[in-house]
Order: C-alpha cells, then sequence, then structure tokens
C-alpha cells in the first residue's frame, strides 16, 4: 500500500514535470498532484491524503526551487481536509467534481499566497487569483473530473471483464 | 476526527513550517540541500526516463506524422489526377466544340447542333441518336456532319431525339466521287464496320490508296463536297460488280460527340469547307 502511495505520489510529480507543460492552455498549466492528492484523500481518507499531500507538495518545491516546504504545507491541509470530508462527498457525480476541485485549488491557491505573503512575495493579490489561481483551479477541475470519469470506467471495465 | 491524523496534520505542518523557517533565516540553502541529497539523483534518472519516453514519444509522432501526410499526398494527388481528367476532358469538349461552331460558321448553309446521347453498335445497326427530334423541326433523312465530314443521315425522328444512320451501317449508301479522278461511285457500309467504294466505273478510274472520297451531291440529299472517307486498299476482283476500294472514313464514328444536322438548301457544293488534302 505505501509503495502504491508512493507511486503514485511520485507519478504525480513526474507528470507534472512532464506532461503539464504539454498540457498548458495559454498559460495556464494544471496542477496534477493537487488532482492525485485530492483523489488519494477521497479514497483513502485524511491520513494518506495528508501525507500524500505534503510529499507532492514537497516534490513541486523541490521541483520548482521555490520556498521548500509551501505546497508541502498547503496541499497537506488539502489532503487533509478533504480526506476528513471525503465521506459526505458523492465525488461520482461530475457537479461535485468539477466545482470542488475548483474550490479545493483556490483555497490552496489562497494558503499558498498567504505563505509566501509572510516571505515577503511580491505579486498583488488580484493579479495572482486572476492570471493564476483562478484559470488553474477551472483547469484543475475539469481535468480532475476527466480523470475520475475515465478512472470510473477504468474500473467498471474490470470489473466486467473479471 | 481521530487524533491520529491530527497529530499526523500538526506533525507535517510543523516541518513544513520549519522548513520554511529554516529557509527564511537563510539556512534555505542548507534545508534545500539537504532534501536536494535525496530527490537529485531521482530528479536524474526521471528526467533521462522522461527525455527517453519522450524521445520515443517524438519519434512515434514523426512516424505518424509521416505516415499521415503520406496518406494526405497521395490522396491530394488522386483528387489532382481526377481533377486533371476533368480538365483535359473539359479542354477536348471546347476544341470540339470550337471546331464544330468554325464549321458551323463557315458553312453556306442552315445547320442545328446536336449532341450524341446514344450509340447503336451492334453488327446489324450502327446508329447514333442525338438531342434534337420533332421539336426542332428535323427531318428524314437530314443529313449529318462532323468537322471531319459525313457522319449519316437521320433514318428517324422522334420527340426529343433522332436517330442518325451512320455510313458504316450496312443499309448506308451514298453517292459519291474521288476528288483527284472524279470517278463516281456508290459509297456502302459493311457488316464488318468498315465503308466501301463501289460500283465505280472500272476503265480508266485510276483510284489509289489515298484518294479522298467525297460526296458527290447527287440525288440531292447530301450536299456535294463533304469528306466521306480515304481509300487504304483496292480490291479488284475482276468484275466490276465486285471492284471496289476499301476507304477509312474521314469521321471516328466511335468517338463523335458533337454533330452538325444540316437544316438548310442541300444543293451547295461544301468542298471548299471541308480539308480534303491532308
Amino acid at each position: 500500500m505505501r509503495t502504491f502511495l508512493a507511486l503514485t505520489v511520485f507519478g504525480g510529480g513526474i507528470v507534472q514535470a512532464t506532461l503539464a507543460p504539454a498540457l498548458r492552455i495559454g498559460d495556464v498549466a494544471p496542477d496534477i498532484p493537487l488532482i492525485v492528492v485530492v483523489l488519494l484523500a477521497l479514497r483513502r481518507g485524511s491520513e494518506t491524503g495528508c501525507l500524500a499531500g505534503f510529499a507532492a507538495g514537497l516534490l513541486q518545491d523541490i521541483a520548482t526551487g521555490g520556498l521548500i516546504g509551501v505546497q508541502a504545507l498547503t496541499k497537506a491541509v488539502v489532503g487533509f481536509g478533504v480526506g476528513a470530508l471525503g465521506g459526505r462527498l458523492r465525488v461520482t457525480q461530475p457537479l461535485v467534481q468539477v466545482p470542488g476541485l475548483l474550490v479545493l485549488s483556490v483555497a490552496e491557491g489562497l494558503g499558498r499566497f498567504f505563505l509566501l505573503k509572510l516571505f515577503r512575495f511580491p505579486a498583488p493579490f488580484t493579479e495572482v487569483m486572476t492570471y493564476v489561481v483562478l484559470p488553474q483551479a477551472v483547469y484543475n477541475g475539469f481535468l480532475g473530473a476527466a480523470f475520475v470519469f475515465a478512472l470510473l470506467t477504468a474500473e467498471s471495465f474490470r470489473d466486467r471483464s473479471s | 476526527m481521530n487524533r491520529r491524523g491530527l497529530a499526523l496534520l500538526g506533525a507535517v505542518v510543523l516541518v513544513a513550517l520549519l522548513l520554511l523557517t529554516l529557509q527564511s533565516r537563510g539556512r534555505s540553502s542548507q534545508a534545500a540541500d539537504a532534501v536536494a541529497v535525496v530527490t537529485t539523483p531521482v530528479q536524474l534518472v526521471l528526467s533521462r526516463v522522461h527525455r527517453g519516453a519522450f524521445g520515443l514519444w517524438a519519434t512515434y509522432l514523426d512516424w505518424k506524422n509521416v505516415r499521415a501526410e503520406n496518406q494526405r499526398l497521395r490522396d491530394e494527388i488522386r483528387g489532382l489526377r481526377v481533377d486533371g481528367l476533368a480538365v483535359q476532358e473539359t479542354v477536348d469538349e471546347n476544341r470540339r466544340l470550337r471546331r464544330l461552331l468554325d464549321l458551323r460558321a463557315r458553312l453556306p448553309l442552315g445547320t442545328l447542333p446536336a449532341e450524341v446521347i446514344a450509340r447503336e453498335w451492334g453488327g446489324w445497326v450502327r446508329s447514333l441518336t442525338v438531342n434534337r427530334g420533332r421539336g426542332d423541326k428535323i427531318a428524314r433523312l437530314t443529313a449529318v456532319i462532323a468537322p471531319e465530314g459525313l457522319v449519316g443521315r437521320v433514318v428517324e425522328v422522334r420527340p426529343g431525339a433522332a436517330i442518325v444512320q451512320v455510313l458504316t451501317d450496312p443499309t448506308s449508301t451514298v453517292g459519291a466521287h474521288a476528288v483527284r479522278t472524279r470517278t463516281s461511285g456508290i459509297v456502302e457500309g459493311d457488316p464488318r464496320g468498315g465503308v466501301r467504294f463501289k460500283y465505280m466505273a472500272r476503265d480508266g478510274s485510276g483510284i489509289t490508296p489515298g484518294d479522298v472520297i467525297v460526296t458527290s451531291g447527287l440525288g440531292g440529299l447530301f450536299p456535294r463536297g463533304i469528306p466521306i472517307g480515304r481509300v487504304t486498299a483496292i480490291d479488284d476482283r475482276g468484275s466490276a460488280l465486285f471492284h471496289y476500294a476499301v476507304l477509312a472514313p474521314a469521321v471516328e464514328f466511335a468517338r463523335v460527340e458533337e454533330v452538325l444536322l444540316l437544316t438548310g438548301d442541300t444543293a451547295r457544293d461544301l468542298a471548299a469547307h471541308f480539308p480534303t488534302d491532308g
């Protein structure tokens, strides 16, 4: 299980480093590790979500050369929160998936922004929200929904064939 | 929410904050270095794997693109060939129509252009159906010509169409003479699809291969001087009755697409309006 978890988190990091630039629409790239963390937290609970968020965030912090710990912290909190609330959400519904991931992405972005502000991050709030956080949140919402749909389809196919 | 989960969250938050604090106090490089010791080799491997995978992917995409492009170019070539054929067809038609129009303009009698819409090419009957009929006031036995020479005569007039008996029809007969020697005779179709110049005066006929045979105008059905064909062989069997010349028709009946129906006065000499030398 731990291997699977590590692979998933690591895989998310790899995909972010390799595929995300290719998936860019304009200047907006999806935050694939965040989507992976959310999905893991929904399936495995708050502890797994928290650990996965921390690991994925840490990897991203290191890979991007930013302040190490910012994304580790925000993603860990998001993973924990989603894991804790996961049982109450019907994530198979696209009406939940898209706005859910959108809200979580915005929350993570806000957390990251305020954490960075503590370390004298220079960009203004409105610009960060308008050009970075919100577009990425929308993208995450749709990409995550597509990912969930693909996952459910694959699972139902596997169940049918077994 | 269980305590273990909260404790984990607290620990994680603490570690993250510790990392951040270390960096804010100028120890960023140490913290980053510590983590990088573990992550750099992994990143190196990942980057190589990534590069290799993307190299393969790029190669595959190139190959796929080349295939797709190849297919697209083949389709394009096919389309262009079809277009080329259509253009060639149009050019040919244009050339034919121009020749017909030219002939029509220079002929000193009334004509009606018609398009061949069907052919009957059996051994018993050889005819063309043209798109002019009773509505066009076409009369039976109207002479039909093409820019190269005589095609035949109308034998049946129907509403909207007329049947033209061509010279190669076994029952077709046309009064004719040789241009060079003025030898008279009758041109008949034969069952094999050829044309013969028969009943010519044997003595002094002097016809040789290459002589041009034109309509004589006798009988008033066809105007005088329309090319019928060129002598290709003489069959001399001793008796004038069976003495004949084999002709190569001036008109290629199997390919003729447009014709002129002579509606005006047929008692004219049209020899000057057709090429008989080549």
